[in-house]
């Protein structure tokens, strides 16, 4: 999949500062007010609003492989991307079945992007340097240990003890990666919708149709009783970034380890045209022995948001809990011979 | 009292100067954008009990005796214009038999989102974010969203729960044709019901700053043997901090979609 | 270089296998040692999600009709590349390779489907050819 060519070259300078800069901060706003103005909405705010797609293939989390390495070189980038799009599109049997499974669906059908972050960046995490999540707590770990204890023990007893995403109640990572808020990229459909009011900006993202409309009028969070599974998030104009925090999650989500404590922030610059720089800190003492923080530069979809009906068609909940009850029934005869 | 006051002296001053009278007062209190559109930007919410049924209806038992009055059905007025749906014969048959199995099979009990109308008169509010090329609606309800398209999007891909919708002004109303909702949804707990062929035309009208007519005219040849229309006020939720909250009710329904399928544990096993 | 860059590749596929929504759940509700090949009539597609799904009728060798359900991928990406419910191939032939369910049902997860003369559907002028 080709990109536009004005979309890449109004970031070759970007890519080439960013891959020369010796230490990674998490904030480089002198690299992106000098060159682009946003255009604005009527009440005067950058206007943000649109269908923005964060698929892409750089992971959170920097590789081993890469340590001290905070960006691929072009030619790193570029056969990597060659090399995943000759695997993506059918054809190599040669992995194993693991992994051939894992791939299970025709690639028509996964959409993670063909293109590695545009700053050839080797994770998402730009802090800290290592670009790696910091350790968690001994009682985040703890916590942990025992969801995946529980899970192990536990596969399929009931809904409950399923993938938040599996149960269609928020979309989460695989094993124990949790949910967010923060907005990150999955196997499809990675794509958000900005709308922007005076007082509001609504986010609409196309996972189960996941919709936070944020006030813009310094009203406090929600009284700490009330819990939710998208948090009570606030937003207020940092100069051009839009500045999101967002408390008050529930024990259930567990992003990446986090606890209900979690306090995350989210910054949305609009650098270019078609790019809308993500920005999210995670900021839970809790869980984790420093905060973090991970940037995405999300790309315009031309292209709408459709439906994401999860929970009213979900067949896939009624296939799994029937066939491990299949599996015990079968099980038990056999035990019984 | 200061606003009935106010009112007064308007009407008063009106009546010396030979201007009209309240409503036009009223009206012009409207907020409005710029280029004078109605703005409808705010946290609604209908007060009718068309929920339990879009028809006049008494009191009824509530679907599990043992919640007594809790949840019992509370008796409304209904908002048909002409008080009867006009089903054909067969759907009408239906009907009485979705009302008859209700408890299983009406949508909302299982936290399906509601289409449109219904999601208008749920009893949870909803918000209005509009700009001049999409008006969004979100309802608390199963976090429940709309995209209103103010330009021609092309036709819709797919049937859907909340439906394909396309807006446009006419005066102070805002019309949103809905179409291509599945069949899956309700009008109401009372068994009302649809084919995919619904199309639903909505329209928005302020009466006031704090409240919007909301009147939708539903047409369905494969149920009904002609349109029928609804009219309900939508009331401005004027608390102060006010905000939709979370309603996501999947968590709330699992045991009943999914608890034939638990691992039943045998007390008497290790 | 390319030592790394392939070590990189590895890291980054097991980064994007491990997250992949349907690897814990794909094999919780299909068997991975169960892989089916099917040649079937295309009778149906429901657009719905999380999975779309695809339904056959397949001529056994005995001769009966058996009706399989394939479940395969989100119609939203589908809608992106100009499939929706007014541009849908029904009544063709199609060749699906997958693994079956695990509850004993005519049911599988699509992996791969084909037209018998090998071109995969829908991604014709969309995707490079399959390498051979």
């Amino acid at each position: 999949m080709k990109q536009k060519n004005d979309r890449y070259h109004s970031l070759i300078w970007l890519t080439v500062i960013l891959a020369t800069a010796g230490t990674v901060s998490s904030q480089e706003p002198s690299l992106f007010e000098a060159s682009y103005e946003p255009p604005r909405t009527a009440f005067g705010h950058p206007d943000l609003q649109g269908v923005w797609s964060n698929a892409m293939l750089t992971p959170l989390e920097r590789p081993r492989e890469f340590a001290g390495q905070a960006f691929l070189t072009e030619e790193q980038a570029a056969a990597y991307q060659a090399q995943r799009r000759q695997e993506t599109f059918r054809g190599d049997r040669t992995v194993d079945v693991e992994t051939d499974v894992s791939h299970a669906y025709n690639d028509f059908w996964w959409d993670w992007g063909t293109e590695l972050v545009k700053t050839r960046r080797t994770s998402l995490i730009i802090d800290p340097s290592d670009g790696r999540i910091p350790p968690l707590t001994p009682e985040a770990q703890a916590r942990r240990d025992a969801r995946l204890a529980r899970r192990a023990e536990h596969p399929a007893d009931g809904p409950e003890d399923r993938l938040l995403r599996e149960r269609c109640i928020v979309w989460d990572g695989n094993n124990d990666a949790g949910a967010g808020p923060p907005m990150m990229p999955s196997a499809y459909n990675n794509n958000f919708r900005i709308v922007q009011t005076e007082d509001y900006v609504l986010l609409l993202k196309e996972m189960v149709h996941e919709t936070r409309i944020v006030p813009l009028d310094g009203r406090p969070h929600l009284p700490g009783s009330v819990r939710q599974w998208l948090g009570s998030s606030r937003a207020r104009w940092e100069d051009d970034a839009l500045v999101i925090e967002t408390t008050n999650l529930t024990n259930k989500t567990n992003y990446q380890g986090a606890s209900e404590n979690m306090h995350l922030t989210e910054r949305f610059t609009r650098v270019a045209d078609d790019i809308l720089l993500y920005e999210f800190t995670v900021d839970d003492p809790a869980a984790f022995t420093r905060p973090w923080t991970a940037q995405i530069p999300t790309v315009r979809l031309d292209g709408l948001i459709y439906e994401f009906a999860c929970h009213e068609t979900n067949r896939g909940m009624m296939g799994l809990l029937s066939g491990a009850r299949a599996e015990e029934a079968a099980a038990r005869e056999v035990a019984s011979e | 009292m200061r606003r009935l006051f106010c009112i007064a002296l308007i009407a008063v001053l009106a009546a010396l100067w030979g201007l009209p009278a309240s409503s036009q007062a009223l009206a012009d209190e409207i907020p409005r954008t710029a280029d004078g559109t109605p703005r409808l930007d705010g946290i609604w919410q209908a007060l009718t009990e068309a929920n339990w049924d879009v028809r006049p209806h008494g009191t009824g038992h509530a679907l599990l005796p043992e919640l007594g009055a809790f949840t019992a059905i509370k008796p409304g007025l209904g908002i048909v214009d002409g008080d009867e749906l006009p089903y054909q014969e067969w759907a009408l048959a239906r009907q009485q038999e979705n009302f008859a199995n209700r408890l299983d099979l009406d949508p909302e009990g299982k936290c399906f989102m509601p289409g449109v109308p219904r999601a208008t008169y749920m009893p949870h509010p909803f918000q209005i974010l509009q700009t001049p090329d999409l008006v969004m609606i979100a309802y608390q309800y199963a976090n429940a969203v709309r995209t209103i398209y103010m330009n021609d999007p092309g036709p819709a891909p797919n049937y859907s729960w909340m439906g394909w919708s396309v807006g446009h002004w006419e005066g102070d109303t805002l019309v949103v044709d809905v179409s291509d909702q599945n069949d899956q949804t309700w009008f109401d707990r009372a068994g009302n019901f649809h084919s995919e062929a619904l199309h639903v035309v909505e329209r928005y009208t302020p009466l006031s700053p704090n409240h919007i007519l909301y009147e939708a005219t539903i047409e369905d040849p494969n149920v009904f043997t002609r349109p029928w229309t609804i009219s309900l006020p939508l009331y401005r939720r004027v608390e102060d901090n006010i905000e939709l909250m979370e309603f996501k009710c999947v968590e709330l329904v699992e045991e009943k979609i999914y608890g034939h399928l638990r691992k039943q544990t045998d007390e008497t096993e290790e | 270089m390319r030592t790394i860059t392939r070590a990189l590749v590895g890291q980054i596929v097991l980064f994007v296998t491990l997250t992949a929504g349907a690897h814990h759940s794909f094999l919780a509700e299909f068997d991975p040692d169960q892989p089916i090949q099917l040649r079937g009539t295309l009778t149906k597609i429901e657009l719905i999600n999380p999975h779309s799904w695809f339904h056959i009728d397949v001529v056994t060798e005995s001769g009966a009709v058996e009706t399989w359900a394939i479940e395969a991928g989100t119609p939203n990406t589908l809608f992106r590349k100009g499939i929706n419910k007014n541009t849908l191939p029904v009544g063709i032939e199609i060749i699906v390779d997958g693994y079956r369910a695990r509850n004993g049902t005519t049911t599988a997860s699509g992996r791969d489907i084909t037209f018998p003369d090998g071109r995969q559907l829908y991604l014709e002028g969309s995707a490079p050819p399959i390498p051979e």
